[in-house]
């Protein structure tokens, strides 16, 4: 009441204030004036009403901050445990491949059971793209970890179907499954070529030069086959650097296996990347 | 898989003792259709070059290597996401396309609000502007339409359209007070650009970030109001950032854009105080409009 009575008068006086204007104008601003105030009436004009819709927009803010929060939480707690998994799989050598891999794979499944599950809980429908640079840094490892692990075991390379199907039991039924994109599925292979690399060198130092071999094939095969999918990403930009990366991941391996080939029996492993130093495999006695 | 590699490990390890050149075990993992075998196996560094011609699309030769099965299902998933990516590519290329049509509608609107600056009559400029609001409505319905393609990816591509749509929002809140001296509310505005929030609609920071966009402009325009001899502008545009000031210190907000422009709202309060003042002790402000000072 008395907010209608005000700004009728803050009307009124607008029409005695107005400069140079003509009666037949002041006879309009009279007429819409009716309107003017059943819209102000609709658009809540006052000091009052504006604060009651910023409230509404303070509790949209306030609840969406606490989700992002929460999804960056849950994105460093699934980046640390997975990068644990990554470190168990680099513990592998020829003797205890079986309980590494155990082990690993174990750990694994736990990253999945309590990390990734709780990121599932937050991220349902449109928050799965609002929210995707809070969480994509810990899914990114998880894809990493992932890979390296199962490529380990058998071989290949897990694919994004393959991981997603891990992924769909841990949702409720009634919830949506979280399933990781095409996009950070990508970014996660790029680094998981990182870690080969280390593996390939770690291997060879132990003399398991086959085994490095068909990591250099499988990085090779990668590294062919992201080149045609990077430009269409939609962050293509860091994907870039990251394909740079890749390629200097494999040409280290390629050297690698070139220095094993070529210096046989004195074989020294490579300097320069942070493979433990197991030296000297069969180093030649001079007689 | 790996078994048959740890079976390997014995026989390489006796041949390291004499180093025999490794092409049957090396042709068992490269590529058949390859022709740079000997190539690779002196020189690795030669083989950065002959990397990329094999790997055009139209001339793409698939591998088949001794792991037959696994190498055919990586590279059809790799298909598979370059499939996918060029048609996410291509809606991005439709939605830009409609993006640009609203920036050009946007410019002019802008042109022809400016013209409050120069005392142009408020429900001229507005009706001249809303004709152009018709055509905003219209873009936006095709953006909602493009992302009916896709959906759940709203905020995929948002960012395409983010801008924009705050300077969309800052107009229409702009051409709302000039009306009616209230503020547009999120859903009013949402209305304006028939926009609805569960299919396709108006990000509430967006909305924000508009509104601070709008009040950035308010300054201007009084200064250029009193200089036109309305000396009661100050007033009215004071009390009314002065509230939409005390709202925004409402919000929880986090160290981003909208914080900066946010920010930026208080210097043009000040600025606005500041005109008002020199109005006032000028006694430029006339005894009645005094009387509602105290009122308001």
């Amino acid at each position: 009441m008395l907010s209608c009575s005000s700004s009728a008068f803050q009307r009124v006086a607008f029409m005695l204030m107005a400069p140079k204007l003509k009666p037949q104008r002041l006879h309009q601003i009279a007429e819409t004036g009716v309107e003017q105030l059943v819209k102000k009436a609709r658009t809540m004009s006052t000091e009052s009403s504006m604060k009651d819709a910023f409230s509404t927009y303070a509790d949209y803010l306030n609840n969406f901050n606490e989700k992002r929060e929460r999804v960056v939480k849950a994105s460093r707690d699934i980046t640390m445990n997975s990068k644990k998994v990554i470190f168990q799989v680099h513990r592998l050598s020829k003797d205890n491949k079986e309980e590494v891999l155990e082990k690993a794979g174990k750990d694994l499944e736990a990253v999945r059971d309590q990390h990734f599950a709780q990121l599932m809980r937050e991220l349902q429908g449109t928050d799965f793209w609002k929210l995707r640079r809070a969480y994509s840094p810990g899914v990114q490892e998880y894809v990493e970890a992932a890979t390296f692990y199962k490529f380990c075991l058998s071989g290949t390379l897990c694919t994004l179907d393959e991981i997603n199907t891990t992924l769909v039991p841990l949702s409720d039924p009634s919830l949506e499954p979280l399933q990781i994109n095409i996009l950070d599925y990508i970014l996660g292979l790029a680094d998981l070529t990182g870690e080969l690399m280390r593996m390939a060198i770690g291997r060879i130092s132990d003399g398991e030069i086959e085994f490095a071999q068909r990591i250099c094939q499988f990085v090779r095969q990668i590294h062919r086959e992201l080149m045609l999918v990077v430009p269409k990403m939609d962050d293509s930009y860091d994907m870039k650097s990251k394909m740079e990366v890749m390629l200097q991941s494999v040409i280290k391996i390629e050297n690698a296996c070139f220095s094993v080939h070529v210096r046989g029996s004195e074989y020294i492993p490579l300097l320069g990347d942070d493979a433990p130093t197991s030296y000297l495999l069969g180093a030649a006695v001079v007689e | 898989m790996m078994n048959s590699a740890f079976r390997n490990v014995h026989f390489t390890a006796s041949r390291l003792i004499n180093p025999k050149p490794f092409s049957s075990s090396i042709l068992h993992f490269l590529p058949l259709c390859s022709g740079d075998v000997s190539h690779r196996r002196s020189n690795p560094l030669r083989h950065r070059n002959s990397v990329s011609p094999s790997s055009f699309s139209s001339f793409y030769i698939p591998m088949a290597g001794g792991d037959g099965q696994v190498s055919l299902s990586l590279e059809k998933q790799f298909e598979n996401f370059r499939v996918q990516l060029e048609e996410s590519a291509a809606l991005r290329e439709q939605i830009r396309a409609v993006v640009m049509e609203i920036e050009s509608a946007t410019r002019l609107i802008q042109a022809n609000l400016v013209l409050v600056h120069q005392s142009r009559p408020i429900p001229e400029v507005i009706e001249k502007a809303k004709e152009k609001i018709v055509d905003l409505k219209k873009f936006y319905g095709r953006l909602a339409e493009i992302l009916q393609k896709c959906p759940g990816q709203y905020y995929r591509y948002h960012g395409d359209w983010r801008s924009e749509t705050q300077a969309v929002v800052s107009q229409l809140a702009f051409m709302h007070w000039l009306e009616t001296g209230t503020l547009l509310v999120h859903t009013e505005a949402e209305e304006k650009l028939g926009l609805n929030s569960l299919e396709f609609g108006l990000e509430t920071e967006d909305y924000l970030t508009g509104i601070c966009f709008m009040s950035n402009d308010l300054p201007r325009y009084v200064v250029n109001r009193v200089t036109a001899g309305d000396y009661d502008c100050p007033r009215k545009v004071m009390n009314f950032l002065t509230d939409l000031h005390a709202a925004f210190r409402m919000l929880n907000l986090r160290n981003d854009f909208l914080r900066k422009k946010f920010d930026s709202m208080k210097y043009d309060l000040r600025r606005v105080e500041e005109v008002y003042y020199d109005v006032k002790i000028r006694g430029l402000i006339s005894a009645g409009d005094q009387e509602i000072q105290g009122q308001s």
